[in-house]
């Protein structure tokens, strides 16, 4: 009871906020939302279970892409859209999981990394279903029992399937499963002996997040109403990993400031440097590694302790 | 016939180079096991050295080659020096210095990418632009000139391994740390020259593709992912599968782009449906690594 009226009180306050703001403002702080829910799905792949993949913005982009797609291509009732969009996401993570973890070592990484490239080479050949190098653009939300969801109201949407990310990364971390994947991150060989099957223990968190992602993407392809491939190209795909790192990775606060920080950055940047606050963002993940591997979190904790 | 034969000259040539990439990354996984992305990246600094050099003060070539290449040495060092020796003297895993080298990558992107206009960038060859004839056997200059002097180092790195100290004690640290730092061999040591030579290795491979495909801040990820692609194929474990994988690859990529009912764009995607079939079907590769 008491947990439900926590999540009923941070939807409201979150879901409230863009009621107050204006009408740009009300976009940056969705698409922030969005950042912090890619995070913190990435951050249960990476920092929680240990796998480094740089596919998580392409399945960004497959939910985006694919919901428009089956909603207004091939004109597919909206609840069936996303279950289909859902699947979608999901065979391509097995299809790439199962051979990429067989072995330890990086394979998963470089796997992931050809299917980001190949992504943004599939929409941009795609013809006339991914719209080609210009995408798709002029769709809207189909309305929902004759309403229209717009501005805030869509906002709140948002915080919804943010809040439903965290509750679901929650709910693992804290099951069996979240610590197995703890122990296939510290240490493989000590949970294969502790009978956990290391192989299915990556591919099921590596599908699960980037279904999630997938829910993300479907979600943002509302957002500006049109979908393109240069918004999914290679240029995000470290971007994620490096919000996890510098915020603090294993930890759902950490994700969530990283996101926020690394996303917001860039427009207080601006005025001084361009649109070069990738190279900052660089120094920073390298100055976090070597200085601070717990990242921003790790400062807080730090100061808790006695 | 005349098709695929000239189509043969070219894969050859575009698989010598994905080879130098595999190579270059074989170079730091044995000693170190950690797999450097950044060789693309490196691949990419020395076709920029290069149209700097080649281009813009029109250097001689071979000059102009042994500088940058002396250059990606140094680039290598360094890079170790700053990502991988604080981190493997904290005794931190080995995903540290790995993602610590990806810092790296995106820093020596945006470096390039702030430094030179946008566009694609030429960089000369050493002959120019003409072809050579043997019998049926036909191709650009570029092509053979590639294959020559990709062919020289990978039969200089196979002398190495086999017929030097230096190389034999790489493949002692390949095969254990600790009791080859027992023996006297300097890992430290061992894992700077690692590094410094995968960012020579991988610099030539750049160099020598760069007339083809231009110098472009972007070049890297591709080539990344193709060498390393190759050296699934080949075998992680040695000098000769880094090359027959690194053609393997460029065969298969080049004959779907040619022959095959798709798009071309979609050849793209040929490194990725061989991984996969690799790592199902032969995870060790086609050439198993010396016990």
């Amino acid at each position: 009871m008491k947990g439900a009226l926590r999540w009923l009180a941070a939807f409201a306050l979150l879901a409230g906020l863009p009621f107050l703001m204006g009408g740009y403002y009300n976009d940056v702080y969705r698409k922030m939302l969005l950042w912090v829910a890619l995070a913190l799905s990435y951050n249960f792949l990476f920092g929680i279970c240990g796998q480094v993949a740089f596919s998580h913005f392409a399945f960004y982009g497959v939910g985006a892409y694919s919901i428009v797609i089956f909603l207004f291509q091939f004109h597919i009732p909206f609840p069936l859209a996303v279950l289909l969009g859902v699947a979608l996401c999901v065979l391509v993570a097995l299809a790439v999981a199962i051979p990429s973890t067989r072995l330890e070592g990086f394979y998963l990484a470089l796997a992931t990394l050809a299917l980001a490239q190949l992504f943004v080479v599939v929409l941009n050949e795609g013809g006339a279903v991914t719209g080609g190098p210009g995408g798709l653009a002029n769709y809207r939300l189909p309305d929902v029992l004759g309403m229209r969801i717009a501005g805030p109201w869509y906002t709140a949407v948002i915080v919804f399937v943010l809040l439903f990310t965290l509750f679901v990364l929650l709910k693992l971390d804290r099951s069996w499963f979240g610590r197995a994947c703890r122990a296939v991150r510290d240490n493989p060989e000590a949970a294969a002996a502790m009978g956990v099957n290391v192989a299915r223990t990556k591919v099921i968190a590596f599908t699960l997040t980037s279904a999630l992602a997938g829910i993300a993407g479907m979600v943002y392809a509302f957002v500006d109403n049109t979908v393109n491939p240069p918004i999914f190209g290679l240029d995000n795909a470290f971007l994620i990993l490096f919000m996890v790192i510098v915020g603090g990775s294993g930890r759902h606060a950490g994700a969530a400031v990283g996101a926020a920080l690394l996303f917001l950055l860039p427009f207080f940047l601006s005025p001084l440097v361009g649109h070069h606050h990738v190279l900052l963002f660089g120094v920073l993940v390298l100055a976090a590694i070597l200085a601070a591997p717990k990242g921003l979190i790790g400062f807080y904790d730090a100061s808790r302790r006695p | 016939m005349q098709d695929i034969l000239e189509l043969a000259v070219s894969a050859t040539a575009s698989g010598c180079v994905y080879g130098l990439i595999a190579l270059a990354y074989l170079l730091m996984i044995r000693p170190t096991g950690i797999i450097n992305f950044a060789v693309g990246e490196w691949a990419m600094v020395a076709a920029f050295g290069g149209h700097l050099l080649l281009s813009k003060y029109e250097w001689n070539y071979a000059i102009g080659m042994a500088v940058v290449v002396a250059f990606m040495l140094l680039v290598g060092w360094i890079s170790e020096r700053i990502a991988v020796r604080p981190l493997v003297e904290k005794g931190a895993t080995l995903l540290a210095p790995i993602l610590a080298l990806l810092g790296m990558l995106v820093i020596t992107r945006e470096i390039i990418s702030v430094s030179f206009p946008p566009d694609p960038l030429p960089v000369p060859g050493p002959f120019g632009i003409g072809r050579l004839e043997f019998g049926s056997i036909g191709g650009t200059y570029q092509s053979f000139f590639i294959i020559a002097i990709a062919g020289a180092a990978f039969v200089a790195a196979w002398l190495f391994f086999e017929k030097t100290l230096w190389g034999k004690s790489f493949e002692a640290v390949a095969l254990n740390r600790r009791a080859a730092a027992l023996m006297g061999i300097n890992l430290s040591r061992v894992t700077a020259l690692s590094f410094a030579g995968g960012a020579g290795v991988a610099g030539l491979g750049g160099l020598l593709v760069s007339p083809n495909v231009s110098a472009h801040y972007l070049m890297g990820v591709p080539l990344a992912i193709q060498g390393f692609t190759a050296l699934v194929i080949g075998g992680v474990g040695r000098v000769e599968g880094a090359l027959l994988g690194g053609l393997l690859l460029a065969f298969a990529e080049q004959f779907t782009a040619r022959y095959a009912p798709i798009p071309s764009g979609y050849a793209q995607g040929v490194p990725l449906l061989l991984l996969m079939v690799f790592l199902l079907v032969r995870p060790t590769g086609l050439l198993k690594a010396r016990a």
